[in-house]
Protein backbone atom coordinates (compact mmCIF):
# COMPACT_ATOMS: atom_id res chain seq x y z
CA UNK A 1 0.00 0.00 0.00
CA UNK A 2 1.54 3.67 -0.83
CA UNK A 3 0.93 6.30 1.18
CA UNK A 4 0.98 10.05 0.73
CA UNK A 5 2.65 12.54 2.47
CA UNK A 6 0.42 16.17 2.19
CA UNK A 7 1.34 19.23 2.97
CA UNK A 8 -1.25 20.05 5.87
CA UNK A 9 -2.95 22.98 6.45
CA UNK A 10 -0.37 24.19 9.58
CA UNK A 11 -1.99 27.23 10.42
CA UNK A 12 -5.49 28.46 9.33
CA UNK A 13 -4.08 31.58 7.50
CA UNK A 14 -1.57 30.42 5.75
CA UNK A 15 -1.13 30.13 1.94
CA UNK A 16 2.00 28.52 1.27
CA UNK A 17 5.06 26.81 3.15
CA UNK A 18 8.35 27.16 2.32
CA UNK A 19 10.52 23.64 2.33
CA UNK A 20 13.28 24.78 4.02
CA UNK A 21 14.91 21.05 4.68
CA UNK A 22 14.01 17.63 3.51
CA UNK A 23 16.29 14.94 5.46
CA UNK A 24 15.99 10.99 3.50
CA UNK A 25 16.48 10.38 0.13
CA UNK A 26 14.37 8.05 -1.97
CA UNK A 27 15.24 4.27 -1.23
CA UNK A 28 15.51 5.62 3.02
CA UNK A 29 13.65 3.41 4.99
CA UNK A 30 12.68 5.78 7.98
CA UNK A 31 11.50 4.66 11.06
CA UNK A 32 8.56 6.10 13.22
CA UNK A 33 9.92 9.61 14.55
CA UNK A 34 12.32 9.74 11.95
CA UNK A 35 11.81 13.87 10.66
CA UNK A 36 10.92 14.28 7.06
CA UNK A 37 10.87 18.07 6.19
CA UNK A 38 11.12 20.81 7.55
CA UNK A 39 9.12 23.98 5.98
CA UNK A 40 8.47 27.60 7.28
CA UNK A 41 5.40 29.89 6.62
CA UNK A 42 5.42 33.61 6.23
CA UNK A 43 1.77 35.23 7.15
CA UNK A 44 2.80 38.18 5.58
CA UNK A 45 3.59 36.68 2.15
CA UNK A 46 2.64 39.20 -0.22
CA UNK A 47 2.36 41.99 1.77
CA UNK A 48 5.30 44.37 2.60
CA UNK A 49 5.22 43.88 6.46
CA UNK A 50 8.40 45.51 8.56
CA UNK A 51 8.48 42.69 10.60
CA UNK A 52 7.29 39.57 8.64
CA UNK A 53 5.23 36.71 10.57
CA UNK A 54 7.45 34.01 9.94
CA UNK A 55 7.36 30.70 11.55
CA UNK A 56 9.09 27.00 11.42
CA UNK A 57 8.03 23.42 11.51
CA UNK A 58 9.04 19.97 11.54
CA UNK A 59 7.07 17.26 9.90
CA UNK A 60 8.23 13.56 11.61
CA UNK A 61 6.78 10.33 10.29
CA UNK A 62 4.99 8.05 12.63
CA UNK A 63 4.77 5.24 10.71
CA UNK A 64 7.58 2.88 9.73
CA UNK A 65 7.83 3.00 5.66
CA UNK A 66 10.40 3.04 2.73
CA UNK A 67 10.28 6.69 1.16
CA UNK A 68 9.65 5.73 -3.06
CA UNK A 69 9.37 9.40 -4.29
CA UNK A 70 9.45 12.84 -3.11
CA UNK A 71 7.76 15.85 -5.24
CA UNK A 72 9.73 18.95 -3.72
CA UNK A 73 12.87 20.07 -3.19
CA UNK A 74 14.45 23.11 -0.89
CA UNK A 75 12.84 26.35 -1.78
CA UNK A 76 9.67 25.18 -2.95
CA UNK A 77 6.53 26.72 -1.69
CA UNK A 78 3.70 24.71 -1.47
CA UNK A 79 0.05 25.04 -1.01
CA UNK A 80 -1.81 22.89 1.98
CA UNK A 81 -2.82 19.51 -0.05
CA UNK A 82 0.29 19.48 -2.10
CA UNK A 83 1.62 15.65 -2.17
CA UNK A 84 5.31 16.03 -0.85
CA UNK A 85 6.25 12.68 -0.95
CA UNK A 86 5.42 8.64 -1.69
CA UNK A 87 6.21 6.10 1.09
CA UNK A 88 5.94 2.59 0.19
CA UNK A 89 7.58 -0.31 -2.27
CA UNK A 90 7.94 -0.56 -5.96
CA UNK A 91 6.53 -3.71 -5.94
CA UNK A 92 2.64 -2.13 -4.79
CA UNK A 93 0.47 -0.37 -6.98
CA UNK A 94 0.83 3.17 -7.96
CA UNK A 95 -2.13 4.20 -6.18
CA UNK A 96 -2.40 6.12 -3.11
CA UNK A 97 -3.87 4.62 -0.74
CA UNK A 98 -3.78 7.15 2.13
CA UNK A 99 -1.89 9.96 3.54
CA UNK A 100 1.15 9.48 5.93
CA UNK A 101 0.38 9.67 9.29
CA UNK A 102 2.83 12.67 10.49
CA UNK A 103 3.53 14.46 13.76
CA UNK A 104 4.12 18.25 13.50
CA UNK A 105 6.63 20.33 15.93
CA UNK A 106 6.93 24.12 15.63
CA UNK A 107 11.02 24.14 15.36
CA UNK A 108 13.74 26.77 16.04
CA UNK A 109 15.13 28.62 12.55
CA UNK A 110 18.80 26.48 11.83
CA UNK A 111 21.69 27.19 9.64
CA UNK A 112 20.72 24.24 7.33
CA UNK A 113 17.63 26.03 6.33
CA UNK A 114 17.03 26.51 2.81
CA UNK A 115 16.47 30.53 3.64
CA UNK A 116 19.10 30.82 5.89
CA UNK A 117 21.44 29.59 2.69
CA UNK A 118 20.33 32.01 0.37
CA UNK A 119 20.47 35.08 2.86
CA UNK A 120 23.93 34.41 3.81
CA UNK B 1 -29.74 64.44 27.61
CA UNK B 2 -27.42 65.96 24.69
CA UNK B 3 -24.12 67.75 26.17
CA UNK B 4 -22.40 69.81 24.14
CA UNK B 5 -18.54 68.69 23.41
CA UNK B 6 -15.79 71.24 23.63
CA UNK B 7 -12.28 72.03 22.89
CA UNK B 8 -11.95 73.31 26.17
CA UNK B 9 -8.12 75.38 27.03
CA UNK B 10 -5.28 73.80 26.16
CA UNK B 11 -1.48 75.36 27.52
CA UNK B 12 -3.45 77.35 30.19
CA UNK B 13 -3.67 80.26 28.06
CA UNK B 14 0.70 80.25 27.93
CA UNK B 15 0.84 78.25 24.81
CA UNK B 16 -0.26 80.17 21.56
CA UNK B 17 -1.54 77.21 19.17
CA UNK B 18 -3.55 76.58 15.73
CA UNK B 19 -5.23 73.23 14.89
CA UNK B 20 -6.15 71.50 11.87
CA UNK B 21 -9.52 70.91 10.64
CA UNK B 22 -10.66 67.89 12.48
CA UNK B 23 -10.26 64.60 11.06
CA UNK B 24 -13.04 62.05 12.18
CA UNK B 25 -12.21 58.91 13.18
CA UNK B 26 -15.91 57.41 13.09
CA UNK B 27 -19.23 58.27 11.31
CA UNK B 28 -21.61 60.67 12.34
CA UNK B 29 -24.13 58.85 14.50
CA UNK B 30 -21.85 56.66 15.90
CA UNK B 31 -22.38 55.08 19.11
CA UNK B 32 -19.11 55.95 21.23
CA UNK B 33 -18.14 54.53 24.34
CA UNK B 34 -16.77 56.20 27.32
CA UNK B 35 -13.11 58.24 26.78
CA UNK B 36 -13.19 56.29 22.86
CA UNK B 37 -11.42 58.48 20.56
CA UNK B 38 -13.10 59.75 18.09
CA UNK B 39 -11.49 62.30 16.24
CA UNK B 40 -8.09 64.04 15.78
CA UNK B 41 -6.47 67.52 14.60
CA UNK B 42 -2.75 68.16 13.96
CA UNK B 43 -1.68 70.63 16.20
CA UNK B 44 0.87 73.88 15.16
CA UNK B 45 2.26 75.35 18.53
CA UNK B 46 3.67 78.52 17.84
CA UNK B 47 6.71 80.49 18.88
CA UNK B 48 9.02 79.42 21.94
CA UNK B 49 6.99 76.64 22.96
CA UNK B 50 7.46 74.67 20.23
CA UNK B 51 10.89 74.33 20.99
CA UNK B 52 10.46 74.41 24.86
CA UNK B 53 7.93 71.48 24.73
CA UNK B 54 8.49 69.68 20.85
CA UNK B 55 11.92 70.26 20.20
CA UNK B 56 12.45 67.22 18.54
CA UNK B 57 8.88 66.08 18.34
CA UNK B 58 7.78 66.96 14.50
CA UNK B 59 4.55 65.11 14.78
CA UNK B 60 2.18 67.24 17.42
CA UNK B 61 -1.73 65.73 17.27
CA UNK B 62 -4.46 66.01 19.68
CA UNK B 63 -7.42 63.23 20.17
CA UNK B 64 -10.53 63.94 21.39
CA UNK B 65 -12.76 61.29 23.13
CA UNK B 66 -16.39 61.87 25.09
CA UNK B 67 -16.23 61.47 28.71
CA UNK B 68 -19.71 59.94 28.22
CA UNK B 69 -21.04 56.61 26.47
CA UNK B 70 -23.38 57.83 24.11
CA UNK B 71 -24.27 58.96 20.10
CA UNK B 72 -22.31 61.28 18.81
CA UNK B 73 -23.29 64.18 16.53
CA UNK B 74 -20.96 65.59 14.70
CA UNK B 75 -20.62 69.89 14.38
CA UNK B 76 -20.74 69.92 10.68
CA UNK B 77 -17.88 72.80 9.34
CA UNK B 78 -15.08 71.71 11.60
CA UNK B 79 -13.61 69.18 8.47
CA UNK B 80 -11.92 71.55 5.54
CA UNK B 81 -10.61 68.03 3.60
CA UNK B 82 -7.13 68.03 1.76
CA UNK B 83 -4.67 70.42 3.61
CA UNK B 84 -7.17 72.18 5.82
CA UNK B 85 -7.01 68.76 7.28
CA UNK B 86 -3.42 68.95 7.51
CA UNK B 87 -1.96 71.83 8.51
CA UNK B 88 -2.87 74.47 11.16
CA UNK B 89 -5.87 76.25 9.67
CA UNK B 90 -7.58 77.21 12.68
CA UNK B 91 -7.37 79.12 15.72
CA UNK B 92 -7.58 77.01 19.06
CA UNK B 93 -10.77 78.52 20.74
CA UNK B 94 -11.71 76.96 24.27
CA UNK B 95 -15.32 77.63 23.48
CA UNK B 96 -15.41 75.84 19.85
CA UNK B 97 -17.81 72.86 20.01
CA UNK B 98 -17.03 69.63 18.00
CA UNK B 99 -20.25 67.61 18.38
CA UNK B 100 -23.05 66.92 20.82
CA UNK B 101 -23.51 63.15 22.58
CA UNK B 102 -26.23 61.87 23.53
CA UNK B 103 -26.09 60.05 25.83
CA UNK B 104 -28.20 58.29 29.15
CA UNK B 105 -25.51 59.64 31.40
CA UNK B 106 -26.60 62.31 34.55
CA UNK B 107 -24.58 65.48 33.70
CA UNK B 108 -25.28 68.27 35.53
CA UNK B 109 -25.00 70.85 32.57
CA UNK B 110 -25.34 70.64 29.29
CA UNK B 111 -22.15 70.96 27.95
CA UNK B 112 -18.69 69.74 29.32
CA UNK B 113 -14.43 69.39 28.23
CA UNK B 114 -13.79 67.08 25.40
CA UNK B 115 -10.77 64.30 26.67
CA UNK B 116 -8.11 65.79 25.02
CA UNK B 117 -5.54 63.17 23.77
CA UNK B 118 -1.88 64.49 23.03
CA UNK B 119 0.20 62.60 20.83
CA UNK B 120 3.85 63.49 19.99
CA UNK B 121 6.09 61.76 17.45
CA UNK B 122 9.92 61.99 16.68
CA UNK B 123 10.03 60.98 12.77
CA UNK B 124 13.34 59.01 11.51
CA UNK B 125 13.36 61.53 9.25
CA UNK B 126 12.67 64.93 8.52
CA UNK B 127 9.95 64.21 5.61
CA UNK B 128 6.94 61.79 5.31
CA UNK B 129 4.65 61.64 2.22
CA UNK B 130 1.78 60.46 4.45
CA UNK B 131 0.81 62.73 6.65
CA UNK B 132 -2.79 61.53 7.46
CA UNK B 133 -3.90 59.78 10.23
CA UNK B 134 -2.46 59.38 14.00
CA UNK B 135 1.30 59.60 14.34
CA UNK B 136 1.80 59.02 10.77
CA UNK B 137 5.25 57.60 9.13
CA UNK B 138 7.99 56.11 10.51
CA UNK B 139 8.68 57.52 13.87
CA UNK B 140 12.12 57.05 16.37
CA UNK B 141 10.02 57.44 19.00
CA UNK B 142 6.15 58.55 20.14
CA UNK B 143 4.19 58.96 23.19
CA UNK B 144 1.22 60.05 24.40
CA UNK B 145 -0.57 61.13 27.19
CA UNK B 146 -4.39 62.58 28.50
CA UNK B 147 -3.71 66.30 28.82
CA UNK B 148 -5.90 66.71 31.82
CA UNK B 149 -6.41 64.66 35.05
CA UNK B 150 -5.17 65.30 38.31
CA UNK B 151 -1.77 63.91 39.69
CA UNK B 152 1.52 63.16 38.65
CA UNK B 153 1.19 60.48 35.61
CA UNK B 154 2.37 56.86 35.82
CA UNK B 155 4.99 56.31 32.88
CA UNK B 156 5.57 53.52 30.95
CA UNK B 157 8.28 53.08 27.94
CA UNK B 158 7.33 50.28 25.44
CA UNK B 159 10.96 49.05 24.22
CA UNK B 160 9.76 45.87 22.48
CA UNK B 161 9.10 44.11 19.34
CA UNK B 162 5.21 43.47 17.72
CA UNK B 163 4.08 41.43 21.02
CA UNK B 164 4.33 44.98 22.58
CA UNK B 165 4.04 47.55 19.93
CA UNK B 166 0.62 45.85 19.39
CA UNK B 167 -0.82 46.31 22.34
CA UNK B 168 0.63 49.29 23.25
CA UNK B 169 0.25 51.36 19.88
CA UNK B 170 -3.54 49.24 18.96
CA UNK B 171 -4.90 49.36 15.46
CA UNK B 172 -4.60 52.88 14.50
CA UNK B 173 -1.03 53.05 16.21
CA UNK B 174 -1.95 55.95 18.05
CA UNK B 175 -2.47 54.50 21.76
CA UNK B 176 -5.89 55.06 21.69
CA UNK B 177 -7.33 52.07 22.97
CA UNK B 178 -4.62 51.72 25.49
CA UNK B 179 -5.80 55.12 27.03
CA UNK B 180 -9.36 54.36 26.53
CA UNK B 181 -8.79 51.78 29.38
CA UNK B 182 -6.43 54.17 31.57
CA UNK B 183 -8.28 54.96 34.40
CA UNK B 184 -5.39 56.92 35.63
CA UNK B 185 -2.97 59.74 34.66
CA UNK B 186 -0.44 58.17 32.43
CA UNK B 187 2.08 58.64 29.68
CA UNK B 188 3.20 56.27 27.45
CA UNK B 189 6.37 56.11 24.97
CA UNK B 190 7.35 54.08 22.35
CA UNK B 191 10.33 53.36 20.59
CA UNK B 192 11.21 51.72 17.36
CA UNK B 193 12.83 48.57 16.93
CA UNK B 194 14.14 49.15 13.07
CA UNK B 195 16.76 48.32 12.81
CA UNK B 196 17.90 47.78 16.09
CA UNK B 197 16.05 45.41 18.28
CA UNK B 198 16.10 46.09 21.87
CA UNK B 199 17.07 42.92 23.36
CA UNK B 200 18.56 43.19 27.13
CA UNK B 201 22.96 43.63 26.35
CA UNK B 202 21.71 46.81 23.42
CA UNK B 203 19.95 48.37 26.57
CA UNK B 204 22.49 48.07 28.98
CA UNK B 205 24.77 49.19 26.70
CA UNK B 206 22.58 52.27 25.39
CA UNK B 207 21.59 53.02 29.39
CA UNK B 208 25.93 53.81 29.69
CA UNK B 209 26.83 54.97 26.87
CA UNK B 210 28.41 58.48 26.94
CA UNK B 211 28.65 61.19 24.14
CA UNK B 212 32.34 60.07 23.73
CA UNK B 213 31.61 56.53 22.71
CA UNK B 214 28.25 57.53 20.88
CA UNK B 215 30.82 59.87 18.93
CA UNK B 216 33.76 56.93 18.40
CA UNK B 217 30.57 54.87 16.85
CA UNK B 218 29.22 57.19 15.18
CA UNK B 219 32.80 57.68 13.63
CA UNK B 220 33.40 53.94 13.08
CA UNK B 221 30.39 53.58 11.12
CA UNK B 222 31.11 56.51 9.08
CA UNK B 223 34.65 55.08 8.13
CA UNK B 224 33.41 51.65 7.30
CA UNK B 225 30.83 53.12 4.71
CA UNK B 226 33.33 55.45 3.14
CA UNK B 227 36.12 52.77 3.01
CA UNK B 228 33.53 49.69 2.12
CA UNK B 229 34.84 48.36 -1.17
CA UNK B 230 31.07 47.81 -1.54
CA UNK B 231 29.76 51.47 -2.75
CA UNK B 232 27.01 52.76 -0.44
CA UNK B 233 23.60 52.38 -1.67
CA UNK B 234 20.80 54.91 -0.69
CA UNK B 235 19.21 51.87 1.45
CA UNK B 236 22.91 51.70 3.31
CA UNK B 237 22.18 55.55 3.99
CA UNK B 238 18.92 54.78 5.49
CA UNK B 239 19.84 51.91 7.32
CA UNK B 240 23.00 53.93 8.83
CA UNK B 241 21.13 57.03 9.82
CA UNK B 242 18.19 54.97 11.69
CA UNK B 243 20.52 53.02 13.25
CA UNK B 244 22.43 56.25 14.37
CA UNK B 245 19.54 58.20 15.75
CA UNK B 246 18.60 54.78 17.86
CA UNK B 247 22.17 54.55 19.29
CA UNK B 248 22.36 58.11 20.02
CA UNK B 249 18.83 58.31 21.95
CA UNK B 250 18.58 57.40 25.93
CA UNK B 251 14.64 56.57 25.96
CA UNK B 252 14.93 55.25 29.65
CA UNK B 253 15.77 57.77 31.06
CA UNK B 254 13.83 60.69 29.45
CA UNK B 255 11.61 63.21 31.31
CA UNK B 256 9.06 64.42 28.58
CA UNK B 257 7.19 68.30 29.13
CA UNK B 258 3.73 67.10 28.81
CA UNK B 259 1.66 70.42 27.50
CA UNK B 260 -1.54 70.19 29.37
CA UNK B 261 -5.10 71.82 29.86
CA UNK B 262 -3.54 74.07 32.27
CA UNK B 263 0.02 74.75 31.08
CA UNK B 264 2.98 72.25 30.89
CA UNK B 265 3.99 69.65 33.62
CA UNK B 266 6.80 67.25 33.09
CA UNK B 267 6.50 62.82 32.52
CA UNK B 268 9.55 62.17 35.24
CA UNK B 269 11.58 59.52 33.60
CA UNK B 270 8.84 56.16 32.97
CA UNK B 271 8.39 54.18 36.00
CA UNK B 272 8.23 50.99 34.29
CA UNK B 273 9.54 49.82 30.79
CA UNK B 274 7.99 46.79 28.67
CA UNK B 275 9.90 44.63 26.85
CA UNK B 276 9.96 41.50 24.65
CA UNK B 277 11.42 38.23 25.55
CA UNK B 278 10.84 37.85 22.01
CA UNK B 279 13.61 40.22 21.20
CA UNK B 280 16.53 38.16 22.92
CA UNK B 281 17.89 36.19 20.35
CA UNK B 282 20.52 33.41 21.20
CA UNK B 283 23.35 35.13 19.01
CA UNK B 284 24.05 39.28 18.78
CA UNK B 285 26.97 41.10 17.29
CA UNK B 286 29.40 42.43 18.86
CA UNK B 287 32.13 45.68 17.96
CA UNK B 288 35.41 43.90 17.54
CA UNK B 289 37.32 47.14 18.75
CA UNK B 290 34.48 49.09 20.62
CA UNK B 291 32.70 46.05 22.30
CA UNK B 292 29.12 47.98 22.01
CA UNK B 293 26.24 44.98 21.09
CA UNK B 294 23.82 45.32 18.42
CA UNK B 295 20.58 42.85 18.08
CA UNK B 296 19.16 43.44 14.33
CA UNK B 297 16.46 41.09 13.04
CA UNK B 298 17.15 39.15 9.61
CA UNK B 299 14.62 41.30 8.22
CA UNK B 300 16.02 44.65 8.85
CA UNK B 301 19.05 43.50 8.07
CA UNK B 302 18.21 42.50 4.68
CA UNK B 303 16.98 45.88 4.26
CA UNK B 304 20.31 47.13 4.65
CA UNK B 305 22.74 47.47 1.32
CA UNK B 306 25.84 45.66 0.70
CA UNK B 307 28.42 47.58 2.31
CA UNK B 308 26.24 47.84 6.02
CA UNK B 309 26.32 43.65 5.16
CA UNK B 310 30.18 44.19 4.66
CA UNK B 311 30.59 46.61 7.78
CA UNK B 312 28.47 44.27 10.45
CA UNK B 313 30.38 41.16 9.05
CA UNK B 314 33.92 42.78 9.25
CA UNK B 315 34.10 44.75 12.36
CA UNK B 316 31.19 42.75 14.80
CA UNK B 317 31.74 39.03 15.59
CA UNK B 318 28.97 37.17 16.57
CA UNK B 319 28.71 36.76 20.52
CA UNK B 320 26.15 33.25 21.29
CA UNK B 321 24.18 33.73 24.73
CA UNK B 322 23.64 30.86 26.47
CA UNK B 323 19.89 31.78 28.78
CA UNK B 324 22.43 32.36 31.43
CA UNK B 325 23.81 34.90 29.55
CA UNK B 326 19.96 36.21 28.45
CA UNK B 327 19.11 36.12 32.23
CA UNK B 328 22.10 38.09 33.29
CA UNK B 329 21.99 40.40 31.11
CA UNK B 330 17.77 41.05 32.10
CA UNK B 331 19.78 40.83 35.61
CA UNK B 332 21.54 43.81 34.98
CA UNK B 333 19.00 45.66 32.78
CA UNK B 334 17.12 45.24 35.63
CA UNK B 335 19.51 46.81 38.15
CA UNK B 336 21.14 49.71 36.42
CA UNK B 337 17.35 51.06 35.49
CA UNK B 338 16.26 50.23 38.80
CA UNK B 339 19.14 52.19 40.01
CA UNK B 340 19.00 55.28 37.35
CA UNK B 341 15.20 55.84 37.31
CA UNK B 342 13.86 53.23 40.06
CA UNK B 343 11.61 51.98 36.98
CA UNK B 344 10.47 48.44 37.05
CA UNK B 345 10.94 46.06 33.77
CA UNK B 346 7.80 44.56 32.29
CA UNK B 347 8.78 41.17 30.08
CA UNK B 348 5.91 39.69 28.00
CA UNK B 349 6.94 36.17 28.05
CA UNK B 350 6.03 33.65 25.06
CA UNK B 351 3.66 31.47 23.92
CA UNK B 352 4.63 28.35 24.66
CA UNK B 353 2.95 25.88 22.35
CA UNK B 354 1.48 26.29 18.73
CA UNK B 355 -1.23 24.37 19.81
CA UNK B 356 0.06 21.86 17.04
CA UNK B 357 2.14 19.80 18.55
CA UNK B 358 1.46 16.24 19.08
CA UNK B 359 4.95 14.60 19.77
CA UNK B 360 5.63 11.05 20.83
CA UNK B 361 9.12 10.66 19.99
CA UNK B 362 11.70 13.45 20.19
CA UNK B 363 14.32 11.52 18.29
CA UNK B 364 13.37 13.62 15.15
CA UNK B 365 14.96 16.73 17.18
CA UNK B 366 18.61 17.03 18.60
CA UNK B 367 19.64 17.96 21.59
CA UNK B 368 19.68 20.20 23.78
CA UNK B 369 15.63 20.16 23.24
CA UNK B 370 15.37 23.70 23.64
CA UNK B 371 17.55 25.07 20.74
CA UNK B 372 15.40 22.39 18.39
CA UNK B 373 11.89 22.49 19.13
CA UNK B 374 9.94 26.15 19.75
CA UNK B 375 7.88 24.86 22.53
CA UNK B 376 10.88 23.84 24.69
CA UNK B 377 12.80 27.00 23.89
CA UNK B 378 9.99 29.36 24.93
CA UNK B 379 9.07 26.98 28.31
CA UNK B 380 13.09 27.73 29.33
CA UNK B 381 12.84 31.56 28.74
CA UNK B 382 9.07 31.73 30.50
CA UNK B 383 11.09 29.52 33.76
CA UNK B 384 13.64 31.81 33.43
CA UNK B 385 11.74 35.17 33.65
CA UNK B 386 9.78 33.39 36.65
CA UNK B 387 13.45 33.50 38.58
CA UNK B 388 13.81 36.23 37.71
CA UNK B 389 10.71 38.09 39.13
CA UNK B 390 12.04 36.51 42.18
CA UNK B 391 15.27 38.32 42.33
CA UNK B 392 15.20 41.43 40.71
CA UNK B 393 12.31 44.28 39.83
CA UNK B 394 10.65 42.52 37.09
CA UNK B 395 6.96 41.67 36.51
CA UNK B 396 5.96 39.55 33.86
CA UNK B 397 3.42 39.94 31.23
CA UNK B 398 1.67 36.28 30.73
CA UNK B 399 1.41 36.29 27.03
CA UNK B 400 1.40 32.39 27.62
CA UNK B 401 -1.56 32.05 29.89
CA UNK B 402 -3.87 34.33 27.82
CA UNK B 403 -3.27 33.18 24.39
CA UNK B 404 -3.63 29.41 25.89
CA UNK B 405 -7.04 30.85 27.12
CA UNK B 406 -8.27 31.97 24.04
CA UNK B 407 -6.23 30.30 21.98
CA UNK B 408 -2.98 30.05 20.36
CA UNK B 409 -3.80 28.73 16.81
CA UNK B 410 -6.26 31.18 16.13
CA UNK B 411 -4.89 34.26 18.37
CA UNK B 412 -1.04 34.29 17.89
CA UNK B 413 -0.28 31.91 14.52
CA UNK B 414 3.25 32.12 14.93
CA UNK B 415 3.86 33.38 18.47
CA UNK B 416 4.90 37.03 17.83
CA UNK B 417 1.52 38.86 15.65
CA UNK B 418 -1.75 38.66 18.19
CA UNK B 419 -4.59 39.21 17.16
CA UNK B 420 -6.60 42.07 18.10
CA UNK B 421 -8.58 40.08 21.15
CA UNK B 422 -5.10 39.09 22.32
CA UNK B 423 -3.71 42.38 22.34
CA UNK B 424 -6.64 43.26 24.53
CA UNK B 425 -6.04 40.95 27.25
CA UNK B 426 -2.32 41.91 27.05
CA UNK B 427 -3.26 45.55 27.17
CA UNK B 428 -5.22 44.78 30.36
CA UNK B 429 -2.35 43.39 32.01
CA UNK B 430 -0.35 45.93 31.08
CA UNK B 431 -2.55 48.57 32.46
CA UNK B 432 -3.17 46.38 35.35
CA UNK B 433 0.48 46.31 36.30
CA UNK B 434 0.43 50.29 35.80
CA UNK B 435 -2.34 50.76 38.58
CA UNK B 436 -1.42 48.56 41.30
CA UNK B 437 2.59 47.79 41.01
CA UNK B 438 3.71 50.94 40.47
CA UNK B 439 3.99 54.53 42.30
CA UNK B 440 2.79 57.72 40.26
CA UNK B 441 5.83 59.93 38.86
CA UNK B 442 6.53 62.45 41.40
Amino acid sequence: MLVGLYLPRLLPEMTVAIVEAFYPVVGDSLAAGAKILDLSIDLGAGFQQDCPPISHYRLISRENLRLRTINAEPGDALAPGSLIAVFGDDLEPAEIARPLRVAIAGIVSHAGMWSARVRA
Amino acid sequence: MTIALRLGTLGGGTVAIRRSGVNWLCEDGHLCRPREVIGFCNLAIQGGARERLFADESVVQVAFASPFGGRLRQRQGLSGGGFLDVIGAADWRPDEVIGEIETEAVHGDDACDALLLILAGQRMSWAVDVDTGLLPGWNLSARAWWASGTGSPRSLLSLGVCDATGPVRGDRSGFTELFEGAQFPAHVGYVTDHPLAPCAPVLVDGFSRTRAEFEALAADLQRGLAESSEPPTPADWFFAGALLAQLGASPMSQDFPMLTRDGVTRSGPPRAILLSSCAETRSILRHKKLGYRLHIMAHDRRAAGRAVAAWLGSAFETVSRSLDDVAADYRQLAKSVDAETGARLLILNRMSTSGREDIANYTAFDAPLGATLANIAAKEVNLMLHDLGREAKVSIVDVDAMAADIGGAAHLPDGVHQSGELQALVRGEILDVLASALEPNV
